[in-house]
C-alpha cells in the first residue's frame, strides 16, 4: 500500500543497477530475518534473539510475528531474570524503542499495539508508593506527553486519537474530563478544520454528561458551544467540521427554542453568504426536525415544505455532485 | 484517460511475482496473502482469473499455514492472523477449493478471537477493530459457521462503536472513517441487522465524502484517495444510495490514477501504483457499472458470481443494474 509516493519511470537499467546497489543490503535483510524466524520456531528466549529482533523491527516495524516473538522473549527469557524495578526499566527503554520507530512510521498498528502491551505489563510499585508516584503514572504520563508529539506533528493522525482516548481510560486519574475539554479546544483553535478534535469534544461533554448533570446545567454548556462553534461556522462556511458537531449540538432537536434560535442565526449567516451549501443543507435539515418536533397545522406545514423545497432546489444548482439526494428529499 | 487499460493491469499483476530481487517486495513481505487475494479479485473482476497459476497460488496460501495455532499467517513462518486468515479463505473460496483447509480448525480458531463484550481480536494478543469483527463474520460466514459465536453481542459491539454522524469507528469512541463504515456496514449485512444502522443520517455522511474533483476521501476535510472508491461505495451500495454521488466524476478520477504504461492504479493521479489501489479502483468502478469490469460482491469484496452460487448474501446497489 503506498500513499502519496510520486510516481517515476525507471529504466530498465536504472532498475538493474539500483538492484545491483541494493543487492547487498536485501542479502543482509534476508538472512537476519531467517535467523530471526528459525530462532522464533526454536523458541529461543535470549539476549542474543532480543537484540536480533531490535536489529530487525528498526528494518521493518510492519513484521507482526517479529513483534509477537520479541513479547514471548521479554514474557519467557528476559522478565523472569528482573527484580519488578528492573522490569520497569526494561520496559521504559522498550518504549524508547518504540518512540523512534512511531517518529519514521506514525501510522503503524503494531508499533502502537506493541506500546498498549508494555504498558498493561509495567508491575505495580515502587513499593508503598501513592498512586502519584506510581510506576504506572509515571509511564502514562509519559505516553501522554508523547502522543501530544505525535498530534501536533499529525492533527488527524487517528492512531494518535485513538491511544489517547486509551491513555484517559486506562488511568483516569491522569487527566480530568476539564482538562481534556481545554485540551480540545486548543487543538480546534490552532485549526477548525480537526475535525478528530470536535469528534474528541463530543465525546468529552457526552461522558461529563453521563455522569450526571441537571438539564439546566447542560443547556448553559450548550450555549456556550454553540458560541463557539459560531466562530468557526463564520470564519469558514465551507468547512464541513463545525457544522458537523453543530448537528451534535442541535440532537433531533429536543430543545425547542434553541432549535428555533439557532436556525435564525444561520438564516442570518446565510443572509451574508447566499450560495452557502452547508449553511441550505444545515437548514433543510432543521426545518425538517422542526416539522416532528412542534405543532404545525396543515398551512404552516405546506410553508415549510415549499420554503425547504426551493432550497433543495438551489441546492442541486450549487452542488451538483449531490443533485440526485436533493431531489429525493424535496420528493 | 477515459479508457480502461484492462489488459495492462493484468500484465502488472501478473508482474508482481516477478520482483524477488527488489528489497521492496521482501519489505512487504508481511501482506504478501492479502496481495494475492487483492491481484486475483481484480483478475476475476477483469475476467482474467487465469493469469495466476492455480495449482502455485494455492500451494503458497496453504505453506502460510500456522500449525501451532490453526489459523493463516501473512507468509511462511509467521504468526495466525485474522487478516491472512480471510484472504487465505477468499483465495480458497474463489477457486472453488475451500475444503483444502483444515476447516474445523480454522472455526475454533475464528471463534476464539470474540471477546466476552462482543468485540473481536486480530490474534491471541488481542488488538480489538471493528475490521475484525467484519474478518471474523465474514470468515465464518464463508466456512458455514456464524453459529459459533455470540451474534447478539457482536452486534452490540458494532452499535457501541457508532458515532451521531451515522458512522462507525474502529473502537468505542473513535471518531468515523470510511473504512470502517464499510466494515460495520458489511457486518451488519452478515448478520442480518441493517435495521442497526441510521440510514439516511449515513448515506448523506458518505455521500460527503465526494470532493471537487470527483475523488472521495475518508474524513471530513481530508484528501481523496482511490482506495475510499471502495470503503465508501461498498456502503452506499448496501444502502442503496450510489445515486447521491456522482458518478461520472469518480469514474474520470479512478481512471485518471492508472499508470498508463506499466499498468496498476495508484491512490491519486502521478502517484506510484500498488495491487490494493489498483483492485480498490476496479471495484469502484464495478459498483458504478462500468461496463469493462465484471460484478463484485461489496459486502465480502468478492467477484459476484461466486459469492451468488454460494448462496450469500447479494442485497446491494450496482448502477445501471436492475435500476429504473
Ligand atoms: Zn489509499
Amino acid at each position: 500500500m503506498s500513499h502519496g509516493v510520486k510516481r517515476a519511470r525507471e529504466s530498465a537499467d536504472v532498475v538493474a543497477a539500483r538492484r545491483e546497489k541494493e543487492r547487498s543490503k536485501l542479502n543482509a535483510y534476508l538472512e537476519l530475518t531467517d535467523d530471526v524466524l528459525a530462532r522464533k520456531r526454536a523458541s529461543a528466549f535470549t539476549q542474543e534473539s532480543f537484540d536480533l529482533t531490535t536489529k530487525l523491527l528498526g528494518l521493518n516495524p510492519e513484521l507482526y510475528s517479529i513483534w509477537n516473538y520479541r513479547r514471548l522473549i521479554l514474557l519467557n527469557g528476559l522478565f523472569p531474570n528482573l527484580s519488578p524495578e528492573g522490569i520497569f526499566t526494561l520496559l521504559q527503554s522498550e518504549l524508547n524503542f518504540t518512540t523512534g520507530a512511531l517518529k519514521v512510521h506514525p501510522k503503524v498498528y503494531w508499533i502502537w499495539n506493541h506500546r498498549r502491551w508494555c504498558l498493561a505489563n509495567v508491575p505495580p510499585g515502587p513499593d508503598g508508593a501513592p498512586v502519584e508516584k506510581s510506576w504506572k503514572r509515571q509511564m502514562w504520563t509519559r505516553e501522554l506527553f508523547i502522543d501530544e508529539r505525535m498530534l501536533e506533528a499529525d492533527a488527524r493522525n487517528f492512531h494518535a486519537w485513538n491511544y489517547r482516548r486509551n491513555i484517559l481510560a486506562s488511568d483516569p486519574g491522569l487527566r480530568t474530563l476539564q482538562d481534556e475539554l481545554t485540551y480540545t479546544k486548543k487543538k480546534i483553535e490552532a485549526s477548525f478544520s480537526n475535525f478528530s478534535a470536535w469528534h474528541q469534544r463530543s465525546k468529552v461533554y457526552t461522558a461529563l454528561w453521563e455522569e450526571g448533570s441537571s438539564a439546566e446545567d447542560v443547556r448553559k454548556v450548550k450555549d456556550t458551544e454553540f458560541e463557539f462553534v459560531q466562530q468557526a461556522l463564520y470564519t469558514d462556511p465551507g468547512d464541513q467540521s463545525a457544522w458537523l458537531y453543530h448537528r451534535w449540538l442541535i440532537g433531533n432537536g429536543e430543545d425547542l427554542p434553541v432549535l428555533k434560535r439557532e436556525i435564525a442565526a444561520i438564516e442570518e449567516l446565510l443572509s451574508v453568504e447566499p450560495d452557502s451549501k452547508w449553511c441550505l443543507e444545515t437548514l433543510v435539515h432543521y426545518k425538517r426536525l422542526l416539522t416532528s418536533r412542534s405543532h404545525m397545522d396543515e398551512t404552516e406545514l405546506a410553508a415549510l415544505k415549499k420554503e425547504t423545497n426551493v432550497m433543495l432546489e438551489k441546492l442541486q444548482g450549487i452542488d451538483p455532485k449531490r443533485r440526485i439526494r436533493y431531489q429525493e428529499l424535496g420528493m | 484517460m477515459d479508457a480502461l487499460l484492462i489488459d495492462k493491469h493484468v500484465k502488472y499483476i501478473q508482474s508482481l511475482g516477478e520482483n524477488t530481487d527488489d528489497l521492496m517486495y521482501h519489505l512487504t513481505a508481511h501482506l504478501r496473502l492479502n496481495a494475492i487475494y487483492w491481484g486475483l479479485t481484480a483478475l476475476f473482476i477483469m475476467g482474467h482469473p487465469e493469469a495466476l497459476v492455480k495449482e502455485d497460488v494455492i500451494a503458497f496460501v496453504m505453506s502460510c499455514w500456522d500449525d501451532d495455532e490453526g489459523a493463516f499467517g501473512a507468509h511462511p513462518g509467521h504468526d495466525a492472523h485474522v487478516l491472512p486468515t480471510l484472504s487465505s479463505i477468499q483465495i480458497l473460496v474463489m477457486y472453488d477449493e475451500v475444503e483444502r483447509a483444515d476447516k474445523e480448525r480454522l472455526v475454533s480458531y475464528l471463534a476464539a478471537r470474540q471477546n466476552p463484550s462482543g468485540s473481536f481480536s486480530g490474534d491471541r494478543w488481542g488488538e480489538t477493530d471493528t475490521r475484525f469483527s467484519y474478518i471474523t463474520l465474514q470468515a465464518l460466514e464463508l466456512l458455514g459457521r456464524l453459529d459459533a459465536i455470540d451474534k447478539e453481542k457482536a452486534v452490540a459491539h458494532i452499535r457501541r462503536c457508532k458515532n451521531y454522524d451515522g458512522g462507525f469507528g474502529a473502537t468505542e469512541g473513535a471518531e468515523s472513517h470510511s473504512g470502517q463504515v464499510f466494515v460495520c456496514t458489511a457486518a451488519l449485512t452478515i448478520l442480518d441487522r441493517l435495521d442497526e444502522i441510521d440510514q439516511p443520517n449515513l448515506a448523506w455522511w458518505l455521500a460527503e465524502r465526494q470532493l471537487p474533483n470527483g475523488g472521495l476521501n475518508g474524513r471530513p476535510e481530508k484528501l481523496e484517495d482511490v482506495c475510499y472508491s471502495f470503503w465508501v461505495l461498498s456502503a452506499l451500495s448496501i444502502l442503496h444510495k450510489l445515486k447521491w454521488i456522482d458518478s461520472d466524476a469518480l469514474i474520470r478520477f479512478i481512471l485518471s490514477a492508472q499508470d498508463p504504461d506499466g499498468g496498476g492504479i495508484a491512490d491519486r493521479p502521478g502517484d506510484m501504483v500498488d495491487v490494493f489501489h489498483t483492485v480498490f479502483g476496479l471495484c469502484g468502478l464495478s459498483l458504478l457499472g462500468h461496463p469493462d469490469v465484471r460484478e463484485i460482491n461489496p459486502i465480502y469484496c468478492l467477484p459476484a458470481e461466486i459469492a451468488k452460487k454460494r448462496g450469500l448474501h447479494m442485497n446491494y446497489q450496482v448502477l445501471g443494474k436492475d435500476e429504473a
